[in-house]
């Protein structure tokens, strides 16, 4: 009797455990299955007064569901990505406007397309997806998996005219096939196009007695200079001294060197046929700037671990912090970023007032100028609606609202007192809210997650944007912030981007942004005499997996559209 | 025997009723781990088709148009892929490594282990010998950051320090793969020598008396009693592992990986994710994930064939 009931027992525990698994998940799992059950009833009870959109005076009669993707960034002081002052106050107003319901997805910012793909391939994915990949989205496109834009924005065009005044026709429809006709995603626009910027420690170059360098001669120099006085530097910490810092994402780490080493007068086409990867790996100048880092990290001038840590590791911020580091190259504002925890306000708080990185310009070209390229307006996150989108209006209401001026301005600056306060000038200064208002911390920066098509700060007007950007960074020294700004618009180009088909060799290269990375730190940590080798086998495996033939499929493109004319008019 | 076999066959028909009815509580016990089985590992198997497909977002399974060259375009496009080449190379090259360092490793520990004397010191090794086996690989990629990075790396410091140049354990290919390899023996030889450890102790002592008074010593018995006592359990663990020999783990290699040893660090498993998960070729890398497992089947029949020629026994 006793066996028995102990089997039974067992059993019984065993099963629950497994059931109380099951539910955990639940709730997941129904969520979107609800939204694709609301229109089906609502479509259903169109009267006389709604339009045949169930729409009356500029909202839905009947309560509808959007769910929207949403980084999350996993900021330890920060709060709950998909649920904070920020969310629900995005909630309240779409409810309010237009009585939708929005949800929102959290994926983790650095593993979003991944994340994405696992959504779409399980007919989950967010009803308004967004990434900074167009080939991703393609590929998504490929399979069936994508709306096609273009019918639906003949459709729904008058609904949307703040996304049309912000965005602009041209933005809108860049991204159109011109064989096809089809539109598989909106390009957002930057508002903040400045792209990057090479630092160094002011302090650094004072004690030593050292004027910022203006060309690479110079920057060697100083850079020999940093490593052979460690011990005046960092005393008991020489050994820990790195004089210019590099990451595993080499291209970008010395992605101002690289154009400095490019011809400053290279044509429109050969910068779109050879111009596919982001790092510009394999366009003519780029081995020599890797050979200039590849000497200075055989001459003990770059720091030796930079290929062992993944991205979004924060060892090399922290090596930065902690003063070991005597230059590097990054985003334009990087050492601004992140209120009292950024870079430059670390360093301030431990040695003073002086010690900061500020920007420099010491890669010069071969005319002796610092041509370096910015963003360009398009060409940031595209957003895309996913084939299981049944709320197309619902959800293109969310974009029109999202490009109105004054909702992006709220989400950047909020409420004054708590976000923002007015300088003397007139400028928004833009503060980290203090611990009664923690709610309404900004996990990402002035919530670019958010303002899901907008990247940089978009005040009332430009001229209160101007005057505020130097601003939009607390605990930090705005002089430096405009210095900065200053640098990366000397010599300044924007990019043109040409209107093409789509490149079908994009969405087929295999791991080629992986193969791009591996080629860098390869050519980088090769011995002096190993250069050359090393270089063209990592630049060959990577032509090989799909960049050759993309550049091959580009230049066919380029001139299906614009014939043997070598500058886009 | 002709005859009786006919008879038994309705006899056993009705001891299966017979067994069931007696044994019920042990039939609903293992009903739901059968459940799990049936559920998690044979019902996914259907999508073995999409091997044999065009993987498209918008369609359900059936649906899906078939790949060209009579369904095999994958496969075919999966050999012509350097990248796979390379990822089974390294994955076979890697795992046999793995095989030679690590099995011997648990058995020698268990043998000295037995040799121990003192109780208490051998439960505290043992025990310490365990717990790498409950890291996870992350944790053990930044140990081993911790120890070997050639800037601040504590073994890489006290290399430096008597006046060598480091070595660069995580940042060269050859010095990666014994850094991988070892650290692999180093996670897993004590827990792997439970195993054995259970088989020692099911030797039957009066075979080692009866040694003792035979004038055998430490190594005579550890060598003509203990090996030989604990041969079934090396054989079937043999054997399982050369059925994982094209197959193994995804978080180890991941984890240890850098983009400067690529080249020998790329296996099948990141393989599969990088194409497959993050570049959206399910068709392709679920044909690598199937001939995969056609390999280790293979490997693993073969390897059971052998063992049973040999006069071992098998693992059925």
């Amino acid at each position: 009797m006793r066996k028995k009931v102990l089997a039974v027992l067992l059993a019984a525990v065993t099963s629950l455990s497994l059931v109380a698994c099951g539910a955990e998940k639940a709730p997941a799992s129904t969520a979107p299955a609800a939204s694709t059950e609301t229109p089906a009833s609502t479509e259903e009870k169109v009267e006389e007064g709604p339009d045949q959109y169930g729409m009356q005076d500029g909202k839905f009669v009947e309560t509808r569901h959007i769910s929207v993707e949403l980084y999350d960034r996993n900021v330890t002081e920060g709060t709950d990505a998909g649920d904070n002052a920020w969310t629900k106050w995005i909630q309240e107003q779409m409810l309010d406007r237009y009585n939708v319901e929005v949800e929102f997805i959290t994926v983790p910012r650095w593993t979003e397309g991944d994340e994405i793909n696992n959504l779409l391939a399980a007919g989950t994915a967010p009803d308004i997806c967004y990434t900074y990949s167009y080939p991703t989205i393609q590929t998504y496109a490929n399979m069936g998996g994508v709306l096609d834009l273009a019918p639906i924005l003949d459709e729904y065009r008058p609904y949307v005219n703040n996304m049309f005044d912000w965005l602009t026709e041209d933005a809108i429809y860049q991204d159109k096939d011109p064989s096809t006709g089809t539109l598989w995603a909106i390009e957002g626009k930057r508002n903040e196009i400045c792209r990057i910027n090479t630092f160094v420690r002011k302090d650094w170059l004072d004690k030593l007695g050292l004027k910022a360098p203006t060309t690479k001669a110079e920057f060697e120099e100083m850079l020999v200079a940093f490593r052979d006085n460690a011990d005046t530097l960092l005393g008991a910490d020489a050994s820990k001294m790195v004089p210019y810092s590099i990451g595993s994402d080499v291209g970008w780490r010395i992605a101002t060197l690289i154009e400095s080493f490019m011809d400053p007068e290279i044509t429109d086409k050969e910068l779109y046929v050879t111009g596919y990867d982001s790092r510009r790996l394999p366009m003519n100048g780029t081995k020599e700037a890797t050979q200039l880092v590849n000497k200075w990290y055989n001459d003990g001038l770059v720091w030796k671990d930079f290929y062992l840590y993944k991205a979004g590791d924060a060892t090399e911020d922290d090596m930065m912090k902690a003063g070991f580091v005597g230059a590097f190259t990054h985003n334009y504002d990087y050492p601004f970023r992140g209120n009292e925890n950024s870079i430059n306000a670390v360093l301030a708080a431990q040695f003073g007032e002086d010690a900061k990185f500020v920007a420099i310009n010491p890669f010069e070209d071969k005319n002796g100028k610092y041509t370096k390229y910015n963003y360009g307006i398009t060409g940031d996150r595209k957003v895309f609606f996913p084939a299981t989108n049944d709320e197309v209006l619902a959800s293109l209401l969310y974009l029109d609202f999202m490009s109105e001026a004054s909702t992006v301005e709220f989400l950047q600056a909020g409420e004054e007192g708590v976000i923002h306060t007015v300088a003397d000038n007139g400028a928004w200064v833009i503060q980290a809210p203090d611990e009664a208002h923690h709610d309404w911390y900004q996990n990402s920066g002035k919530n670019i997650d958010m303002t899901i098509n907008c990247n940089g700060l978009r005040l009332a007007t430009p001229e209160l944007t101007d005057l505020s950007l130097a601003y939009s960074y607390s605990n930090v020294d705005v002089q430096d912030v405009q210095d900065a700004i200053a640098a990366a618009k000397l010599d300044w180009k924007t990019p043109k981007v040409p209107t093409v088909r789509a490149i079908e060799a994009e969405a087929e290269g295999t791991d080629l942004d992986n193969k791009r990375d591996q080629a860098f730190c390869n050519a980088v940590k090769a011995s002096v005499a190993d250069f050359d080798s090393v270089w063209t086998a990592g630049l060959n495996e990577w032509l090989q997996a799909g960049g050759q033939a993309i550049a091959d499929e580009r230049k066919i493109a380029w001139e299906e559209t614009y014939g043997d004319a070598e500058m886009l008019p | 025997m002709g005859k009786n076999t006919t008879v038994a066959v309705p006899k056993k028909k009705v001891n299966w009723k017979i067994y069931l009815k007696r044994y019920w509580q042990l039939y609903a016990l293992i009903a739901l781990p059968l459940i799990y089985l049936f559920i998690f590992r044979y019902m996914p198997m259907k999508n073995i088709l999409i091997a044999f497909k065009e993987y498209k977002l918008n369609m359900k399974l059936g649906d899906m148009p078939w790949a060209s060259n009579h369904g095999m375009k994958y496969f075919i496009k999966a050999f012509q892929t350097p990248d796979f080449i390379k990822a089974l190379r390294n994955t076979l090259m890697l795992n046999i490594l793995d095989l030679i360092a690590g099995f011997p490793a648990p058995i020698i520990f268990a043998l000295i282990l037995n040799e121990l004397c003192f109780k208490r010191f051998k439960k505290v090794v043992q025990t310490i010998a365990y717990m790498p086996h409950f890291l996870s690989w992350v944790i053990i990629y930044s140990l081993s950051l911790q120890l070997f990075a050639p800037n601040g790396g504590f073994i890489s410091e006290l290399i430096k320090a008597s006046g060598h140049e480091a070595i660069p354990f995580l940042g060269e290919a050859k010095h990666w793969v014994a850094t991988y390899v070892g650290m692999g023996v180093w996670q897993n030889f004590g827990w792997g020598s439970i195993i054995y450890l259970a088989a020692i102790a099911g030797i039957n002592t009066e075979l080692y008396e009866a040694a003792s008074v035979d004038g055998a010593g430490r190594f005579k018995k550890m060598w003509h009693i203990t090996l030989p006592g604990i041969k079934p359990t090396i054989v079937v663990l043999l054997i399982m592992n050369l059925g994982g020999i094209i197959g193994g783990g995804f978080e180890r290699p991941f984890a240890m990986a850098n983009p400067a040893v690529m080249n020998v660090a790329e296996v099948i498993a990141t393989f599969v994710y990088k194409v497959g998960i993050k570049g959206l070729k399910f068709s392709l890398t679920t044909a690598v994930g199937l001939f995969q497992s056609v390999v280790g089947l293979f490997f693993l029949l073969t390897a059971n064939w052998i063992s049973r020629k040999l006069g071992e026994r098998g693992i059925w």
